[in-house]
């Protein structure tokens, strides 16, 4: 077990007071919130910092904290001394899952304690989240996915033991990205004749390198060659779920784009496919091929720069 | 709970879910008072009258869970928690919009 320096996490003084530990949290709270920041490890920084702020605030735990010393540094091996925790009283306080090991064993167990004594109310179990990432196919297809949490269960004793579980979830057809499956009686067990808790997954669609998704709609860029955007051709598209033909009319510019109705995202309303032209020149190397261009510039009549006139140089 | 192999099937809470108020505390972890704070305040739209008649969406849902973590972890009042989802938002679409066009 890492010993944690919770003053270090916060960036204050061990003398710190009470007004400037909780500047210093708020301050970096805001950095990290999970649903503000855009930084990598914007979670585990919470955490981090959530559990620095819950110790330090708390006058009783953060004595029990302080008498260990200041001998340690973030980080080190750690074992807790005997009796070190003797006269302090701590409740409780929920999210115990989010916890390190180091907070766990020093404020957790009496947690667990205090908690046990309310078996004899009838409480729901809470709600548990996690997020699945599923293949932007999976959507199209619906699929039935795998996947393993760990989750806080009490035994009968009524600790809280950490427990590895694994679950078959179908993925439904037409699920998006950013939407939530809930799984009823998932989460955690009721005390006494409470019901149990319900999983809210939180799907996201991987990001795709062709496929762009816009809510329900999903746009793919098509590459064409000038003749077949201008003479109309008919190429192979990729879709989600396999090719398709793709008819190009005559004289398709680049930027248009072509809408395959009904073939984005499925379901009652199901979302559109759009092909995304994009036109692509070869470079002219060979004798035929420059002579090619040579008598395009001479058949046409075409200024590229029109929208330009009017500006001097 | 069951530790097996058999599938679950769950249901797709922006689309086919309806909440009550205690079922949407229960899902936030949030005391009735701040719900009812947030109607007020036009942060959650449920249909249904009174408040015995309220109906969430999912989509209320998100963004209930959404404020209730901002009010816990940031002490935000109601005010701060309206403007910020407003702008968590707008920053989503944007964001969205850029991505479609990359």
């Amino acid at each position: 077990m890492e010993y944690q320096d919770y003053y270090k996490i916060l960036g204050v003084e061990r003398g710190a007071s009470p007004e400037e530990i909780k500047q210093a949290y708020r301050k970096l709270a805001r950095k990290y919130h999970p649903d503000v920041s855009k930084e990598a490890d914007a979670e585990k920084r919470f955490k981090e910092i959530g559990e620095a702020y819950a110790v330090l605030k708390d006058a009783e735990k953060k004595a029990a904290y302080d008498q260990m010393g200041s001998n340690w540094s973030q980080g080190q091996g750690f074992t807790p001394p005997p009796n070190w925790d003797s006269g302090y009283e701590f409740r409780g306080d929920g999210n115990s899952q989010d916890h390190s090991e180091f907070f766990e064993s020093i404020f957790g167990q009496r947690a667990a304690r205090g908690e046990a004594r309310n078996t004899q109310f009838n409480l729901p179990g809470e709600d548990h989240h996690a997020k699945i990432e599923i293949d932007l196919r999976d959507s199209y297809l619906g699929a039935e996915r795998s996947i393993s949490l760990t989750m806080p269960t009490m035994d009968p004793n009524g600790r809280m033991r950490m427990q590895a579980r694994t679950l078959e979830v179908k993925i439904p057809q037409g699920i998006r990205s950013g939407q939530h499956l809930r799984l009823a009686g998932q989460g955690s067990p009721g005390f006494g004749s409470g019901k149990a808790g319900d999983l809210y997954l939180e799907i996201a669609i991987k990001t795709d390198p062709i496929f762009k998704i816009d809510g329900k709609d999903v746009h793919v860029d098509l590459a064409l060659s000038p003749w077949e955007a201008a003479l109309g051709s008919s190429v192979a598209l990729p879709t989600p779920t396999g090719k398709v033909e793709l008819n190009i009319p005559p004289n398709t510019m680049a930027g248009k784009k072509l809408r395959l109705k009904g073939k984005g995202i499925p379901g009652k309303d199901p979302g559109d496919l759009y092909a995304v032209i994009r036109l692509v020149t070869p470079a002219a190397n060979t004798d035929a091929e420059k002579e090619a261009y040579k008598t395009m510039s001479q058949v046409f009549t075409f200024n590229p720069r029109e929208n330009m006139q009017g500006y001097s140089s | 709970m069951t530790t097996g192999s058999s599938l679950l099937q769950g249901i797709v809470v922006e689309e086919e879910l309806h909440l009550s108020i205690t079922e949407i505390c229960q899902a936030c972890s949030i005391e009735e008072e701040h719900i009812h704070a947030w109607v007020s305040e036009g942060v959650l739209e449920p249909q249904g009258r009174s408040y015995t008649e309220w109906r969430f969406s999912g989509q209320s849902l998100r963004r209930a869970k959404i404020a209730s973590r901002l009010v816990r972890d940031l002490e935000l009042n109601t005010p701060g928690v309206a403007l910020a989802l407003d702008l968590l938002e707008e920053i989503e679409g944007l964001r969205r919009q850029l991505q479609s066009q990359t």
